[in-house]
């Protein structure tokens, strides 16, 4: 049973406001007040997941009005309400939430998927595949009627695939569907980095690309703290059976990319799901297009012929280095210096993301 | 089986690392004991849903340069550590730091207690009561001795009667011991006022008072907008105003919690930013004034023998408690204060502190 939940619904008379504030003579208005420049997001999805990045764009004041949508009414009516009880302690933000994308996320500057099955421990991403393509030919088209304009930011997993899929269902230019990718990824790469070191991870530079999962590529050569190449240092620290200099080899760095990789299902382990990171990881992203930033995150982009090797007229997405602002993906790093090794690995990524692309026949 | 999280599990020598990358100036790279403590330290032990709305909003807000998690369970405590940790990019530098043990509390400026058994929909905030005093016993004076300077704020509920029970355990003056209270029902009570008058919450100045459950008390009298009492317009724009429609207004706040139990299983995102607003005045020495749950003997009639604790509009600073409000209350409003104070200190006295 519904409480009530506004003064209206208590006998007071909502026309009340006019009384208490007096409005400027009619003379002095506009008719139709103009609409504003307000930024609306939507979040589609009011799991852990969802509900971690929503309450984090609140409390980093991106948005003006945010739109929660789940498929289990109570629950998004709950964390809804649970959102606007805070309204003392932030700025007056628009909270609203339902069932319904087509009505509620209405001409959105971004919306948010998180909506997808939750990966088990020891599933890989891959492994959902199947049941969120079909979850997203209920969400992604509906979404895209209601805000063709709006950019489009997809969370679930496995995230490359179902960027291409949101990219093919919702008919956008790809400058405008986006994948969080390996921006967490990278995250967590430059956190272990920085811990060694004893430096804040933002300043330590090192991109994590490819497949967010088990292939993705950390791309060794372009580690950098305070200018300097990290690579060459971590080889002189490693403690290995030989002599101080010798024996530093790529299994070492091997380890430090599967600790990455496996630091996510490590949390899910531990937890039973992640949240905090990915939330701050995707709110960083939506600040970046909507403020119109120019930064540079790791996120999943339509990779069509930026990966050597890979027949150019291929489409799918990865993760590289793009610049992200308000138009959406307005530029991908094109002179990255990879290693023979990272090249190779890159392709792996790409051929496999390549052929779960294809066999969707999108 | 643990992970490796480091690059020293790695195999990469943790020595050679910042020597050889950076060229030492400051004695040690680690944080002389004399500057640690010019460091912010915020503890939160329980790390439930509500302990990590707090932990993260805190983290987001950027009001702490460490923060310790304690919980009993090991590995919710740990995943929890690690998906803060992995969000190193984001944040300004934070350290983070888990354990079950009360140890890594030491040296808190802050303990935010939020341990405790989570209000199942229908049962009231009393009834958790005997459950989660026995749990304080193993808590608070561990938390106590590791940081004998910290101040504590309860937020397990019943949390009236457990910043009593905190208080009476850690030994702390009452300055320093602080319940979140009505800070969340004030803000809920605002909301409601706002979006009926379609302003900004925050230029909602309204406080609930007392207990923080079914027995907590609206002071009308202290409705105001752009320094207007807002009573009076209420009045008019009520078809039959009387006291039944005040208190219907009461019911909807007070329900307001219970809605979003029933609705998605517990509270978390509002109690995070209350409390996260709670350690920002705190800590910053704000001389903010919440409504929170302090040392209330003395006040409006309340026998100066009961220590009991019951939210009252308090300034706070760094030194916790600075100064409570004196309001001018109606007859009504100070009956209802008294009897809920009566009842509060019934179940103090039940507990044998």
């Amino acid at each position: 049973m519904k409480k009530a939940s506004s003064l209206s619904e208590l006998g007071f008379d909502a026309d009340g406001p006019s009384t208490f504030f007096r409005q400027l003579t009619l003379s002095e208005c506009d008719e139709r007040p103009p609409r504003r420049r307000l930024i609306k997001i939507s979040v589609i999805g009011a799991g852990n997941v969802g509900m971690a990045i929503a309450q984090t764009i609140l409390t980093q004041d991106l948005a003006d009005e945010i739109v929660l949508v789940d498929a289990v009414a109570d629950k998004v009516r709950g964390e809804m309400l649970d959102l606007q009880h805070a309204a003392a302690f932030l700025p007056r933000v628009n909270i609203v939430s339902g069932t319904d994308i087509a009505s509620l996320t209405r001409s959105s500057d971004l919306v948010i998927v998180t909506a997808g099955a939750r990966q088990i421990p020891g599933e890989t991403r891959l492994n959902l595949l199947q049941r969120n393509v079909s979850l997203f030919r209920r969400i992604v088209p509906a979404a895209a009627e209601a805000s063709p304009e709006s950019l489009l930011l997809i969370v679930s997993n496995p995230v490359d695939v179902l960027t291409y899929v949101a990219w093919k269902l919702s008919g956008f230019p790809a400058s405008r569907v986006i994948g969080s990718g390996t921006n967490l990824d990278s995250s967590r790469f430059r956190f272990l980095l920085a811990e060694h070191l004893e430096v804040s991870a933002q300043d330590v530079q090192a991109y994590m690309v490819g497949e967010h999962g088990d292939s993705s590529v950390a791309l060794w050569s372009s580690i950098s703290v305070a200018g300097m190449p990290v690579l060459a240092h971590l080889q002189r620290n490693h403690r290995s059976s030989a002599a101080a200099a010798k024996a530093f080899d790529a299994a070492a760095l091997e380890g430090i990319r599967r600790a990455v990789v496996g630091s996510a299902y490590e949390v899910i382990k531990l937890k039973g799901y992640t949240s905090w990171a990915i939330g701050y990881s995707v709110a960083s992203i939506a600040w970046s297009l909507l403020r119109d930033q120019r930064r540079i995150h790791p996120v999943s982009v339509l990779a069509k012929g930026l990966v050597r090797g890979v027949p150019a007229d291929r489409e799918l997405f990865l993760s590289l280095p793009a610049r992200l602002g308000r138009a959406g993906v307005i530029g991908v790093a094109a002179e990255l210096e990879l290693t023979e090794e990272e090249e190779k690995r890159l392709r792996v990524s790409a051929d496999t993301l390549w052929g779960y692309c294809h066999a969707l026949g999108l | 089986m643990k992970k490796a999280t480091s690059l020293s599990e790695l195999g990469f020598d943790a020595d050679g690392a910042a020597s050889g990358f950076f060229r030492p100036v400051a004695e040690s790279s680690s944080t002389p004991t004399s500057h640690r403590r010019r460091l912010t330290k915020i503890s939160v032990i329980g790390a439930g849903n509500v302990g990590m709305a707090i932990a993260q909003t805190i983290l987001t807000r950027d009001l702490a340069d460490e923060i310790a998690l304690v919980d009993a369970l090991p590995d919710k405590l740990r995943g929890e550590m690690l998906d803060l940790q992995h969000a190193a990019a984001f944040l300004p530098r934070v350290r983070l730091v888990s354990d079950t043990d009360m140890g890594v509390t030491a040296g808190s400026d802050l303990v935010i207690v939020t341990a405790g058994a989570r209000q199942i929909p229908g049962e009231t905030r009393l009834n958790l009561l005997q459950r989660n005093v026995a749990l304080f016993r193993k808590i608070v004076p561990a938390v106590a001795e590791a940081s004998p300077e910290a101040l504590l704020l309860i937020v397990s509920n019943p949390v009236d009667v457990l910043t009593y029970v905190a208080w009476k355990l850690s030994g702390f003056p009452a300055s320093r011991v602080i319940g979140s209270g009505t800070n969340l029902d004030s803000s809920r009570f605002r909301f409601l006022l706002a979006e009926h008058l379609q302003v900004n919450a925050q230029d909602v100045q309204a406080y609930m008072v007392g207990e923080h459950g079914d027995s907590s008390v609206a002071i009308w009298s202290s409705m105001s907008v752009a320094g207007m009492p807002v009573l009076k317009s209420l009045r008019e724009s009520h078809q039959s105003f009387d006291e039944e429609a005040l208190e219907g207004i009461r019911r909807a706040v007070v329900d307001s919690a219970y809605e979003v139990i029933s609705l998605k299983g517990y509270t978390s995102w509002a109690i995070g930013y209350s409390v996260a607003g709670l350690a920002a005045s705190l800590l910053r020495d704000q001389h903010r004034i919440h409504p929170v749950s302090v040392l209330a003997s003395g006040f409006h009639g309340i026998p100066d023998e009961h220590q009991v604790f019951l939210s009252l509009p308090a300034r706070l600073g760094c030194a916790g408690v600075v100064g409570v409000a004196e309001m001018e209350l109606t007859e009504e409003e100070a009956r209802r204060l008294r009897r809920s104070a009566k009842t509060l200190w019934e179940n103090c006295q039940l507990l044998d502190l």
